[in-house]
């Protein structure tokens, strides 16, 4: 089967690619550029483990194909850091203990990412409805909310 | 999971989409948001040869208003078209639906004209093709039997849009662009009832638009979930008052979303329109509630969502 070419920009680095014309995004952050953060668990779309942002905008990469996003811009959780630095989404996660098993913990980032970017100063009851689009199984959620408030109040 | 082979292909106009179409002797798929088609595929429900990207043909996107009317542009995600001014102001059981649908990373990336068009479901039919082959296929499979109801002589799947119901009660239209034409009808006209093929659009055909008429109503969306997002509707009510008459859209239960209309909207007309549902409602055990609960819902979830109206109908 022909491959299709792809250009594609990850975490401000462009990057050419030959891709399957079946691959998710998913497949080709983990297995082709080896970022591993984006994590997959149902591969349906039904849990947010592997929510990267596309053009700004938090969406499911394994329910994106490949070929579809030739020329947009991809953020995963690796492309956060500035300067060495963690983000202070991250630094706030961190803090908080919002994390125990951690394998939601980079949707849930990159979920909480996309809300800051189109809103600077969320409410609560705005990140719950925001954090809601991802499932985590430990935390019962809490300590998530309060992270994101406070990376919000930080970064303000 | 992996998805299976297919070729992809990327159409600028609907006639480049229509002519990839037959090319593949209708092998094919149209793939907008793909959060209903991926994991469709995913499971091995459908193979095609090629899928067929239409996100890049810009009329399908655009939201326009024109006359009295919406004109809304199928590929325009559910998120945007919940952010129109007008829907908010005006069609508040179309904007309470298009909130509860799913959750704001899939509105994000789901379309309108997706959510309408998505297939039916079924607790035995949404599964991978090793549990689906051990299991024996179905009818919707393309097997000789159901796998719900003993001896049944239909599919049972549920459809499960949040949108079409309260398109249905504000009056949308859909128009349908094919190899044959172009043809405008009545949203509730997209659905044959049958849940094998829940859809009367031929292969091939594209819904090009959907046309919704803007005139101040009250209304609400009510659904029954397990979860507070990222659910299908395990019943969902939406209503919509105009003129001092209502329609009743129910949707989770049978292959396709049913309408009720209410002459005038008193207690005695809403119990009427409940007891009906209530009949009319068949829900087999093919979610993940019992039949006989989401039964008693659909009176109920009606009965709340007028309620909710007379007091002003926020959520």
């Amino acid at each position: 089967m022909k491959t299709v070419k792809v250009t594609i920009n990850v975490n401000n680095e462009k990057i050419k690619l030959q891709v399957k014309p079946y691959e998710t995004l998913l497949e080709t952050l983990r297995e082709r550029l080896a970022l591993t953060g984006a994590k997959e668990a149902c591969s349906l779309g039904s849990c947010g483990s592997c929510t990267v942002l596309l053009n700004g905008t938090p969406v499911r990469s394994c329910l994106i194909l490949t070929p579809e996003v030739d020329g947009a811009s991809i953020t995963t959780i690796e492309g956060l850091k500035e300067d060495g630095k963690l983000h202070p989404l991250q630094e706030a996660f961190m803090e908080k203990g919002a994390v125990q098993c951690g394998f939601c913990t980079s949707g849930m980032i990159m979920t909480a990412k996309g809300l800051l970017n189109r809103n600077k100063k969320p409410s609560r009851a705005e990140i719950i409805k925001s954090i809601s689009s991802n499932i985590c199984r430990c935390t019962g959620y809490k300590k998530i909310v309060e992270a994101v408030e406070e990376a919000s109040k930080k970064m303000a | 999971m992996i998805l299976p082979k297919f070729e992809y292909k990327k159409a600028r106009t609907i006639e480049e989409a229509l002519e990839i179409y037959s090319q593949y002797n209708g092998e094919a798929f149209y793939l907008a948001g793909g959060t209903d088609l991926v994991p469709l595929l995913k499971h091995r429900l459908f193979n095609p040869k090629v899928v067929i990207d239409i996100k890049g043909i810009e009329e399908l996107k655009t939201i326009t208003k024109k006359g009295g009317n919406l004109l809304v542009g199928p590929n325009a995600t559910l998120y945007e078209l919940k952010g129109t001014p007008e829907i908010q102001e005006k069609l508040p059981c179309l904007f309470q639906s298009l909130d509860a649908t799913s959750c704001e990373t899939l509105q994000m990336r789901g379309t309108i004209g997706g959510n309408i068009m998505q297939n039916t479901r079924c607790l035995q039919y949404n599964k991978s093709l090793e549990w689906r082959t051990a299991r024996g296929f179905c009818y919707k499979m393309g097997g000789k039997t159901c796998n719900v109801v003993l001896n049944a002589k239909a599919c049972y799947s549920n459809y499960c849009g949040d949108n079409a119901p309260s398109l249905m009660t504000v009056d949308a239209k859909a128009r349908i662009v094919g190899p044959t034409g172009e043809k405008t009808i009545k949203v509730e006209k997209l659905f044959s009832g049958d849940g094998k093929e829940p859809f009367t659009v031929k292969p091939g055909e594209i819904l090009k638009g959907i046309i919704i008429p803007l005139k101040e109503t009250k209304g609400a969306y009510e659904k029954l979930t397990v979860r507070g997002s990222i659910d299908y509707p395990l019943v969902g009510v939406a209503v919509t008052i105009k003129d001092g008459s209502a329609k009743v859209g129910v949707t989770g239960i049978g292959p396709c979303p049913r309408v009720y209309e209410l002459k005038e909207v008193n207690e005695k007309e809403i119990n009427n329109i409940a007891d009906k549902a209530y009949e009319d409602a068949k829900p087999v055990l093919n979610a993940v509630l019992t039949p006989a609960y989401r039964k008693k819902m659909v009176g109920v979830l009606i009965k709340r969502v007028f309620k909710r109206i007379e007091k002003g109908g926020s959520r």
